[in-house]
């Protein structure tokens, strides 16, 4: 994703963000100038300049003015991510991060953070790829109340349903196929047992609904024990078994398979992703869209904007 | 949204009790279905009453039952009259008989049941009458069953 990001940087998507450094777990290249395209091309470390270590001493210097944090999911430390954004925070530079751990597990410290010191955490890329979830609340729907959140937030384990579902596969070939095509991790746990889906669940719940819910509050059950005889069963009552991620009204908060109508709008198969919420006002309001990837790169883009008009303008949909 | 409810109080056996009943659920906007006062069952001084009520939402519902408890009536339970056809699937390798008897017990009438496979690949299938304002709780309550024998639940969203 990083690459892909860097990519769109490059052809200037965002205007006025130039990407000075990238940073691995080895090292990182660094020019206040500007990166040129040739130096991303290969590997980082055989770049001329490439400097060994952590890329936090940057950060302490404040060398630059927007962290794009894209570390992956770690639990149940959230690191590196979680030292990234908070010493990013606390040295005034504003986070984009795409980054579930951190946002989920530690929101109230890093949105506080980010509050008293005058600085942007930004994460609509953490939950429905390019699905602006996190936007669209804070853009479209202020003055109302949301009530509920219902979806599928795994792209992941909707595949391996959906040829359960069609193809009539095992859960240990869908699986399999989803791992050969790239589409699920060689280690599919945090997406099987339904934690991605949580650390989603999570993020929504304590950002749009204003809830103050952590990891424990959850009650988390992967779909490893859905059978073929379970998928049939449900077809031919024109159901499909998805991995769901649901808060209601009383503030709870359960991820599980669940049974959805075939005309149901979260009814999607393949790697989509479909959310419903619902507002006291507007009633329901379903998004559909593509999750992990390019798509997540889009809504990193479009919160890198934000973070140019509010340093720009100064105001931003917080 | 309306909420068809039966009420069940426990009115002390005095003439005028009911009566003050009916007027707390006129003065929250209640619509009277029907009522079941049988004075032959007095329980420890108390006559149970069954009243099956419209109201226009919940709010009126709580204002109703709010205003009873007020005139010195205890409200026993709001048992919703709206039923809800839900579907859920268990897998494992669960006892049928006891599941049924667990679900009824807790208030689920199970319509249909089916079975696929045998011991831990067992697939049941459940179609379920549900009062309206339990079809929350029903994932809840299939998940603790189902897993006190290792078994998965899966129920309508």
């Amino acid at each position: 994703m990083g690459r892909l990001l860097a990519k769109e940087l490059m052809d200037n998507r965002v205007p006025n963000v130039k990407l000075v450094g990238v940073s691995r777990s080895t090292g990182y290249l660094y020019r206040v100038h500007g990166l040129s395209p040739d130096e991303l091309r290969g590997e980082l470390w055989d770049s001329e300049g490439f400097t060994k270590g952590s890329a936090l001493s940057l950060m302490r210097e404040r060398a630059f003015d927007v962290l794009v944090e894209l570390t992956p999911t770690n639990l149940p430390s959230a690191e590196p991510g979680l030292s990234d954004v908070r010493t990013a925070l606390s040295n005034g530079i504003d986070v984009v991060t795409a980054n579930k751990a951190p946002v989920a597990l530690h929101y109230r410290e890093l949105t506080e953070l980010a509050r008293s010191t005058g600085t942007l955490l930004l994460f609509d890329a953490t939950v429905g790829g390019g699905i602006p979830l996190i936007t669209l609340r804070r853009l479209c729907m202020r003055g109302d109340e949301l009530l509920s959140i219902r979806g599928i937030l795994n792209g992941t384990t909707n595949y391996i349903l959906s040829r359960m579902q069609f193809e009539g596969l095992t859960f240990e070939l869908a699986l399999r196929e989803a791992q050969n095509m790239g589409i699920a991790e060689r280690d599919p746990s945090l997406d099987i047992n339904g934690y991605d889906t949580a650390l989603k669940l999570l993020i929504l719940a304590n950002a749009l609904m204003g809830l103050e819910k952590g990891l424990e509050d959850v009650k988390v059950v992967g779909i490893a024990k859905v059978t073929q005889e379970a998928v049939a069963a449900a077809r031919e009552s024109s159901m499909s078994v998805k991995l769901i991620g649901s808060v209601d009204s009383d503030g709870r908060l359960l991820v599980a398979p669940r049974l959805v109508k075939a005309n149901d709008p979260l009814c999607v198969h393949g790697t989509l992703n479909a959310i419903t919420f619902k507002f006291r006002l507007a009633r329901d309001l379903t998004l559909i869209g593509h999750g992990a990837g390019e798509p997540t790169v889009a809504a990193l883009l479009n919160d890198l904007h934000q973070v140019v008009e509010f340093r720009l303008r100064g105001t931003v949909s917080k | 949204m309306r909420q068809r409810v039966r009420l069940t109080c426990a009115l002390i056996d005095r003439p005028g009790t009911l009566l003050r009943v009916l007027e707390q659920i006129a003065l929250a906007g209640g619509n009277i279905i029907s009522i079941v006062h049988n004075r032959e069952i007095i329980t420890s001084g108390y006559v149970p009453v069954s009243i099956n009520v419209e109201f226009p939402d919940l709010q009126s519902l709580e204002r109703a039952r709010k205003g009873i408890e007020g005139v010195g009536v205890p409200v026993m339970g709001a048992e919703s009259l709206e039923k809800q056809m839900v579907m859920a699937i268990v897998v494992g390798g669960v006892r049928l008989d006891s599941l049924l008897s667990e679900l009824e017990l807790r208030g689920y009438r199970v319509i249909e049941s089916s079975t696929r496979g045998f011991g831990e690949s067992l697939t049941v299938k459940l179609l379920m009458e549900v009062p309206a304002d339990k079809v929350s709780e029903l994932h809840e309550d299939l998940t603790s069953i189902a897993e006190r024998y290792g078994a998965l639940a899966v129920s309508e969203v």
